[in-house]
């Protein structure tokens, strides 16, 4: 029943598609645009995963399905596996992609607009800029692990953070207890999170959106 | 013989039913597979009582009523798929791969984009195939 598809086509699809979203569709709204292409991402992940888990026995626990992300889920979509898997085990896991393929072909241009910018801050300027373009290209993955998860039976928010271009990682947050939580309490369980994972990361800039339905638009605007 | 085929969503909501009998007791069927869904939770939950087939998607042989033997297939994604047979020489590696068929053709409906999660299935070629894959079965076993 597969059909193949050259990988530059799905290249292109998936510039196209965040251009489309962000350039055309939702111009001066990006937050909208992000939330659209993570929907998408979310019905994708979720129809993947019922195929690739189709020959395999049941997961016990929430821990053999993120493995199951990791390594299969990961080496169907990209032909290799997630390089380091971090947990709290208390359900926040962080999956570090040192190459992800879709970041892979990238490059911003180091020349600034404006020229009045000095040698020493012309770094960690430019690595922000970087992450502001290719952060909405995110925001389709974040979706299929969270489509697929939610398929397994664990809803979850998913963000993702670049520390070094093609780099990545994938903050999967189990939110059992999510609807409980007011929205006071939502921003608080976000910046805790934020802060004891990334304290070690190089990283100049976090971008960090947790989709959620719970979650009113007001909490998105929170970063 | 298969007489019914049924699909059942991880809320126990039905995404598909078919009976492939020509008599009007289609009704009993669906109280059948309706009752069969408490053998399948139960033998889930209660891992212990059937230890070697913990996590395999094939839960064999649900329960059997007078006429018919009720077969169970929990997937990955808590989907479940009910069969019923008249049971007279049904073998269980037939029934088997009856589920790997059906699991492979239900796989490729859902992935259909205007396919919504959760709604029926309402794909004419998931219906061919199915029949297709329940008239084979037929064949097969009793050869």
């Amino acid at each position: 029943m597969g059909r193949e598809v050259s990988e530059s086509c799905v290249d292109s699809l998936l510039t196209e598609m965040v251009s489309s979203y962000c350039d055309r569709f939702y111009a001066n709204k990006p937050e909208l645009a992000a939330r659209r292409i993570e929907a998408i991402g979310f019905q994708v992940g979720h129809q993947l995963s019922e195929r690739y888990t189709m020959e395999r026995p049941r997961f016990s626990d929430n821990l053999e399905a993120i493995k199951f992300i990791c390594k299969d889920f990961w080496s169907e979509l990209f032909k290799k596996q997630i390089d380091n898997l971090k947990t709290n085990h208390k359900g926040t896991f962080v999956l570090q992609d040192n190459r992800f393929r879709w970041l892979a072909r990238m490059s911003i241009d180091p020349s600034s607009e404006d020229g009045d910018l000095s040698q020493d801050n012309s770094a960690p300027v430019t690595e922000n800029k970087a992450a502001q373009a290719t952060s909405m290209h995110l925001y389709f993955p974040c979706g299929i692990i969270r489509g697929a998860l939610s398929n397994l039976g664990i809803p979850c928010a998913v963000s993702a953070d670049i520390s070094s271009l093609p780099a990545c990682e994938l903050l999967v947050m189990e939110c059992i207890r999510l609807y409980l939580l007011s929205y006071a309490h939502c921003i608080a369980f976000i910046s805790t999170a934020r802060y004891s994972f990334f304290s070690q990361s190089r990283s100049s800039c976090m971008i960090i959106v947790i989709f959620h339905p719970c979650i009113s638009e007001r909490a998105l605007r929170f970063r | 013989m298969i007489v019914c085929v049924a699909v059942v969503g991880h809320q126990n909501n039905p995404l598909y039913i078919q009976s492939f009998t020509e008599a009007d007791d289609a009704l009993k069927l669906h109280h059948i597979v309706h009752c069969s869904l408490d053998v399948v939770d139960e033998r889930v939950n209660n891992p212990k009582k059937y230890g070697p087939t913990l996590n395999e998607p094939f839960l064999g042989l649900l329960y059997p009523t007078e006429n018919y033997k009720v077969y169970g297939y929990l997937t990955n994604t808590k989907v479940k798929f009910i069969v019923v047979t008249t049971g007279l020489d049904v073998r269980d590696a037939d029934v088997r791969n009856f589920f790997r068929r059906f699991h492979a053709a239900y796989v490729d409906a859902v992935s259909n984009p205007f396919h919504v999660p959760g709604k029926k299935i309402t794909s004419r070629t998931f219906a061919e195939r199915v029949s297709t894959i329940v008239k084979s079965f037929g064949l097969s076993s009793a050869g």
